[in-house]
């Protein structure tokens, strides 16, 4: 089987070539949510619940509405008046045993009851930002304080705090994939059993940019302008309409640059279906621009998954069974891809990379009295692959194995792709065998014991830890996807219209190298558009999430160029004188051996109009890769330097080596931050949240990870003409497992929970010791 | 940020005569802590007296053995300072080592020690090296100035106009930042001068404090190991859920231990 196919398709794609966009956005001409501005235009500030979990007993707003600027406040029955009650949530349609999912109602402002500190209790619409924060101040609530509970598992306990009135027992649906009795039996004949409870941490994305919007209302329509951060015009617009139960067609969105996504931003929120009731009903543009405290107290938070894995072996070691008991902390209120994609997305990939026969799991979605979770880049992809590569560490180490020695052990072999896994899921193709080769080797994996006694001289701990994974990118919401492809007669420019939009991704060039390559021109020439306001909304097309743009706009980039070829040779014909069939087309330009005119693409537009619409459906394509970190800990202070970092990856083709590159420097670093200091904390007893400010809230710096020593090791997906796999979260996917199983392995744990804290491992070593 | 008046000083006695007029005033120096509590609606002042750049309250210079620093200096320049450089280097070092690139071209000295944050650097130096801090009124000894979280011996209406160190014959400063915020989780500014030496420890505890069997044992041997034995007092120590008491009681230690082996002492 030739799985090494290295074709040329790209002269540009191997070398390095900076994003066209970089210029322009790192010298402030970026234009985000906050920069969009109009005259007569009014600032909204959201008035917030200071507790976790209360009645709303009463809101005095008279002196708030006195105070200076003050033009008008919302409250719950504005939001009770228009309706705007049930924020978008996609769920699955039944859960386990038929059972259809509760939903809790979201209004835009709290009607009655607040669920957790940061939900939005009043709107103050005033003349200025800070005549609007000031009015805040002087409202009045009085609350009936209700015992709160931050805990998912104390959530589910009978007698706990019940949020919402129509969900019973804190959850919302409870789901399942797989088959429960050949688990079980399988897991009551193994040799071995290992269990293992993770917490994959609730962490948030604090992008760059705040959110932020601003909201117009257009009478003589009776439809809306608006501008927010988001990860695409459609999914936006579709949101807007379920929140609202307006058409889509009251939705224009326009956006231009978004300071980062992460899944944060595929939300539309309750503070923009609230603007727009005072946008209507004071008939003048409503702007907000949150601060950081709002960001992490109402974004949409990531992660929050406590997972037991129950893996059986064999005599041989080889995996019997892996039963998943799930369960998943979504906050107050169900999000829009909160709970389905932890759900799907698990159950995508349930086997890991394993050869597993009998797979199992169970969900249980949980609401708790705080804020609430979405997407968070990988969506459940990190999170099952965490859980796997921890209880498969955990089984090296009770078997006193390599880690190594037992994945290879258990991998799918390579003959036996397409390979369709206890869950029903077929995946394309993957060859970890030959891929962990490569990165051990280039780990020096089994000389790690000299490294280890050469750092025990220096008195530190020396710790090597790997990661196996795969994940599923590439499918959509959406039934295809549509790219429209023109050439501008008048400068012979190429234009493409995109439905998906940039959070920085670099789709300007990577589509302009996909477009250029095609049609043989510079990828300069090619201009992208990214949802334009009016042409998105009438093509077909996903959001930018699950990795899955390259796979799909990306490659229908490359359709809709070749379409474009074909129907620039009809046109040609007619000019060269010849049937389209003799036509030849080379590096924009039309010509015949029958025929001794030419003639461009830029000539052709000029007279003729030239514009096609290419298209493309696409499954899930499975990027998969092995990490390899190795750590030393310093056991005076807990604190763990990365010696090294390995990572092989196959993400299929890769159009831009510097994009790649710098989505994987991202996501390794975005996953250290979880292992080693990110963490949504909430106070246990008062449902506050400690983790409120980036005093507490620990980010990640550049400088706290070595350079990533990167390889690739290429089976192009036979899915799409390009052989494209993502990739935009990968690197998150492998680098927790990778990360924990080092420090894990440094320390002689079999495991410790996230975050790897400095005064964490510290407290481990000292317990060791006694 | 609430609504206030601004007044730009243009001397340390008019700054004095409006800090002592309107009860809710507030200095800006750099503003480092000022600006993000009033951004954050925590603070309300009335006034707020902006004193960077006079005249009066610049100045490095080194007399009788004896290293003056002018209050509103930043941060940066003590980091650069080749005078600073020469006679204490572990004052430049730290201050090197405060916040980041933004915070050090801002902040002030003066301001750091008249707000007296627990995990604040500054406060280690002036107490180790047993500074004195001049005010408008009058001068007074680290060891007296510092009275815990946020609290100086500062009286209404006094503000710090320099910062006097001794210059010792050695001295190191050892920190360990806070994991988000960058602050000290623990600092230890150890100061020599023969048989007498000071141990400071910033961050651990709520306020800084000399851990004085420590510099008992170093006075009688300048040397890692003399600490070995001994233990801060966790039950004094700060907690928070980047670290337990006990760890920072550990960290206030090595710390000490590691500075002192910076002085040669292994």
């Amino acid at each position: 089987m030739d799985t090494h196919e290295h074709h040329q398709l790209f002269n540009v794609g191997g070398a390095k070539v900076s994003r066209f966009e970089d210029i322009r956005l790192i010298t402030g001409a970026g234009k985000y949510a906050s920069d969009w501005n109009q005259p007569n235009q009014l600032h909204a500030c959201f008035l917030r619940a200071d507790r976790a979990h209360a009645r709303i007993v009463s809101l005095n707003l008279d002196a708030a509405k006195r105070a200076k600027s003050v033009v008008s406040i919302y409250t719950g029955e504005d939001a009770q008046a228009a309706g705007y009650l049930r924020a978008p949530s996609f769920l699955p349609a039944t859960g386990k045993g038929g059972k259809k999912p509760n939903v809790p109602q979201r209004p835009c402002l709290a009607i009655g009851k607040v669920c957790f500190v940061g939900d939005p209790v009043a709107m103050v619409v005033a003349e200025s930002h800070l005549a609007a924060q000031d009015a805040c101040e002087l409202i009045e609530v009085v609350y009936e304080d209700l015992p709160a509970v931050v805990d998912p598992e104390e959530a589910l306990k009978p007698g706990a705090p019940q949020l919402h009135d129509d969900v019973p027992g804190n959850c919302p649906m409870e789901a399942e994939s797989g088959n429960e009795a050949a688990t079980m039996q399988a897991i009551a004949n193994a040799a071995h059993v290992v269990k293992l409870t993770v917490d994959c941490t609730r962490v948030t994305a604090s992008p760059m940019e705040p959110r932020a919007a601003l909201i117009e209302y257009k009478s003589e329509t009776d439809s809306y302008v608006v501008h927010t951060p988001s990860q695409g015009v459609n999914m936006t617009r579709k949101q807007f309409g379920i929140y609202t139960q307006l058409p889509e067609e009251k939705f224009r969105v326009e956006i231009q640059d978004i300071g980062g996504g992460f899944g944060q931003r595929s939300t539309v929120y309750p503070e923009y279906v609230s603007m727009m009731i005072a946008a209507k009903a004071l008939n003048r543009p409503i702007k907000w621009v949150s601060t950081r405290t709002e960001s992490f107290l109402t974004d949409t938070h990531g992660r929050g998954n406590l997972i037991t894995c129950t893996l059986a072996l064999d005599n041989d070691a080889r995996f019997t069974a892996l039963r998943v008991d799930w369960i998943t902390d979504q906050g107050a209120y169900l999000s829009p891809t909160g709970p389905a994609g932890h759900i799907r997305n698990a159950t995508s990939c349930l086997n890991g990379v394993y050869k597993i026969p009998a797979l199992y799991a169970d969900f249980k979605v949980v609401l708790t009295n705080t804020g609430w979770v979405a997407a968070y880049r990988g969506a459940g992809r990190p999170d099952i692959a965490y859980a796997i590569e921890r209880v498969v560490d955990a089984a090296a180490m009770e078997l006193k194995m390599d880690p190594a020695d037992l994945r290879r052990r258990n991998y799918v072999p390579l003959t036996e792709y397409p390979y369709k896994s206890a869950t029903g899921n077929t995946i394309e193709i993957a060859d970890l065998p030959g891929l962990s080769a490569k990165a051990l080797n280039l780990a020096d994996w089994s000389g790690f014991a000299v490294r280890k006694a050469a750092s025990a001289k220096k008195g530190k701990l020396r710790g090597i830890g790997m990661s196996t994974v795969i994940e599923p990118t590439g499918a959509g919401q959406y039934p295809r996807d549509e790219i429209d492809i023109s050439v501008d007669g008048a400068s012979g420019d190429i234009i493409v219209h995109t439905v998906s939009q940039s959070q920085g991704q670099g789709h300007v060039t990577s589509f302009a190298m996909v477009v250029g390559n095609a049609l043989g021109i510079p990828a300069e020439r090619v201009k992208i558009i990214q949802g334009d306001p009016e042409r998105a909304p009438k093509m077909v097309g996903n959001h930018s999430g699950g990795s899955r743009t390259m796979v799909g706009a990306g490659t229908v980039c490359h359709i809709a160029a070749n379409k474009l070829i074909d129907a620039g040779k009809s046109l040609a014909a007619e000019d060269l004188g010849v049937e389209p069939s003799q036509v030849n087309y080379c590096k924009g330009e039309f010509s015949s051996p029958h025929s001794k005119k030419k003639i461009t693409l830029a000539q052709l537009a000029s007279s003729k109009k030239l514009a096609v619409t290419g298209e493309g459906t696409f499954t899930s394509t499975y990027p998969n890769g092995c990490h390899i970190a190795e750590v030393e800990v310093d056991p005076d202070t807990g604190v763990t330097d990365i010696v090294s970092y390995m990572s092989v990856d196959d993400c299929g083709h890769v159009v831009s080596h510097t994009i790649v590159e710098g989505q994987m420097h991202g996501a390794v670093l975005q996953g250290y931050g979880q292992v080693f200091g990110e963490h949504i904390v909430y106070d246990k007893d008062s449902g506050q949240m400690i983790t409120g400010s980036f005093m507490d809230y620990v980010m990640p710096r550049a400088g706290q990870l070595p350079d990533i020593h990167m390889e690739e090791y290429t089976i192009y997906s036979k899915l799409g003409p390009l052989g494209i796999k993502g990739m935009g979260e990968s690197g998150c996917t492998a680098s927790l497992p990778a990360l924990v199983a080092a420090v894990t392995n440094a320390i002689g744990v079999k495991h410790l929970d996230m975050p790897l804290t400095p005064s964490k491992v510290w407290k481990t070593l000292q317990a060791n010791k006694a | 940020m609430h609504t206030f008046s601004y007044v730009k000083a243009k001397s340390v006695k008019e700054a004095g005569d409006l800090l002592a007029q309107h009860v809710d005033a507030k200095l800006l120096s750099g503003g480092m802590t000022l600006i993000p509590t009033m951004k954050a609606r925590l603070a309300q002042s009335s006034h707020v007296i902006d004193i960077a750049g006079l005249s009066e309250l610049a100045g490095i210079e080194v007399k009788d053995g004896k290293l003056s620093i002018g209050a509103a200096t930043k941060h940066v320049d003590v980091s650069r300072s080749a005078v600073v450089k020469k006679a204490i280097p572990a004052l430049a070092y730290l201050a090197g080592l405060i916040g980041d690139p933004q915070v050090r071209n801002r902040g002030t000295i003066g301001g750091s020690l008249a707000n007296n944050d627990p995990a604040a650097d500054y406060p280690s130096a002036a107490l180790a090296l047993n500074a004195t801090i001049v005010t408008n009124k009058r001068e007074i000894e680290a060891d007296d100035y510092f009275q815990g979280l946020f609290q100086t011996a500062l009286d209404a209406g006094e503000m710090i106009v320099k910062v006097v160190f001794p210059v010792p014959a050695k001295a190191a400063y050892e920190k360990f930042p806070h994991p988000a915020s960058g602050y000290a989780m623990a600092g230890a500014f150890v100061a020599q001068n023969g048989k007498d030496v000071r141990v400071a420890i910033t961050g651990a505890g709520p306020g800084v404090f000399r851990w004085k069997e420590a510099e008992a044992a170093l006075g009688k041997k300048l040397a890692a190991a003399s600490v070995e034995g001994l233990n801060v007092d966790a039950s004094n120590m700060n907690e928070d859920m980047h670290g337990t008491k006990e760890y920072r009681a550990n960290l206030a230690k090595v710390m000490t231990k590691r500075a002192v082996a910076k002085l040669g002492g292994k």
